[in-house]
């Protein structure tokens, strides 16, 4: 019977892959080859086939692969899609996703660290009682907490500040300058301690 | 954590084939096509990842069971290399065969994976959840490894029972590729034909057998 020409035209397909699989392929047919294997399961099921006879013949016995072996790698890929890391600059796509990978990660810390800071600098300025040289001066958690005493409008104005700033910091940033206010403000602190919850207590 | 102070591997540190990785070697030319495929697969292309895989999954999971001891969970732990491996591809750099970098990592996670066994108490009165009996059910029926040994000695059979029946320019061709490495070049030369009649003897033998253990693969 003469082969009809799609038979040629497969035969022609499967013996590129039997070539790629022997790293004999030339590199203008490889393009066309990985296009036609991304849409055709059966040649990517083929191409295992090809490999698992060569495994065989070198290394007879033992454990293979189960037939689903490849599509639950595959699957686990498209599960947790991950970016090509720590790309050499040999290779200026996987820099490109570097650079995204880093971006992606590193927006929301960025924005953290400029609202916790914005905060803290905001507690800093509104102490009217330390002289411009002394709020430069790394003073101890405790004394600070102990020195400051806003008002209660300051202390309105703060939270007010904390409130418009929120969506920019995360909530344990928020919970430690607002434990920082609240430390500070001696009105409430003297309510704990006659509440029996002072720590040293 | 130990084992995985090297993950992922320099390319540095793999110029030297491995102990024990005794197989034929792939060839110039075979390195020179996986380095193209992640190249591909650096780019975004994760079909050659796919390939990559197709490729080395035998080899891989041999290596994991030889090293884990216990064959049903050399499938979970080769998978998770590949993982990652495609999360590290951005570090190879081609130095040494792709081959020999992707041993490295399933040797570091076969060994994370025994660390991780060994310290996980045993607790035999702990009773299994109904879904964690069906789980362990599932797996000892996919990679029950008597019906998985079976398999691959009927593999093993068929394939060799189709190379005997190949006409002899076919054997000859799979044989010096498959077994000795040799390049379709070197093969040319022994059998004193051109590369192109090398190529396309492979590639007929691989059909042969291929059709032969269709059967069983299906």
């Amino acid at each position: 019977m003469k082969p009809s020409a799609e038979n040629e035209m497969t035969d022609q397909i499967r013996e590129q892959l039997s070539a790629l699989l022997d790293g004999e392929l030339p590199p203008d047919e490889m393009g066309l080859l990985m296009r036609r294997l991304d849409k055709d399961p059966g040649l990517r099921r083929t191409f295992g086939s090809y490999a698992l006879i060569g495994e065989t013949l070198r290394a007879p016995g033992g454990r293979i692969a189960s037939p689903s072996f490849a599509a639950c790698v595959s699957a686990a890929l498209d599960e947790a899609p991950v970016l090509v890391e720590k790309a050499s600059a040999a290779r200026p796509g996987a820099m490109v996703q570097a650079r995204q990978h880093v971006a992606l990660w590193k927006r929301p810390m960025v924005r953290t660290a400029l609202a916790a800071s914005a905060a803290v600098s905001a507690v800093l300025l509104f102490r009217p009682d330390v002289t411009p040289v002394a709020r430069l001066e790394v003073t101890p958690a405790s004394s600070f907490a102990m020195s400051a005493s806003p008002t209660p409008a300051q202390s309105q104005r703060l939270a007010g500040y904390m409130v418009a700033h929120s969506q920019f910091s995360t909530p344990m940033v928020r919970r430690n300058v607002l434990s920082s206010l609240l430390a500070a403000d001696p009105g409430i602190a003297r309510v704990s301690y006659e509440m029996g919850e002072a720590p040293w207590q | 954590m130990q084992a995985m102070q090297n993950f992922p591997p320099s390319d540095e540190s793999m110029k030297s084939r491995e102990p024990g990785d005794d197989d034929a070697g792939p060839t110039a030319g075979a390195e020179q096509s996986d380095l193209e495929l992640v190249r591909r697969a650096q780019q975004n292309e994760r079909g050659a990842f796919d390939l990559l895989v197709l490729k080395y999954q035998h080899k891989v999971i041999k290596l994991v069971a030889r090293l884990l001891r216990d064959p049903t969970e050399a499938e979970d732990v080769a998978q998770e290399a590949f993982v990652k491996a495609y999360r590290a591809l951005g570090s190879f750099r081609g130095d040494s065969a792709f081959y020999t970098w992707l041993y490295r990592i399933a040797v570091n996670t076969a060994r994370n994976s025994i660390a991780s066994r060994q310290r996980r108490p045993l607790d035999y009165e702990a009773e299994l959840s109904e879904s964690e009996q069906n789980n362990v059910a599932a797996r000892l029926k996919h990679d029950d490894t008597p019906e998985a040994t079976v398999l691959s000695e009927e593999i093993r059979q068929t394939v060799n029972s189709a190379i005997e029946q190949l006409p002899e320019d076919l054997r000859t061709a799979i044989v010096l590729r498959e077994i000795e490495g040799l390049s379709y070049e070197e093969i040319a030369v022994a059998m004193d034909c051109p590369v192109g009649t090398v190529r396309s003897r492979i590639f007929r033998a691989r059909e042969a057998i291929d059709r032969a253990l269709k059967p069983l693969l299906e």
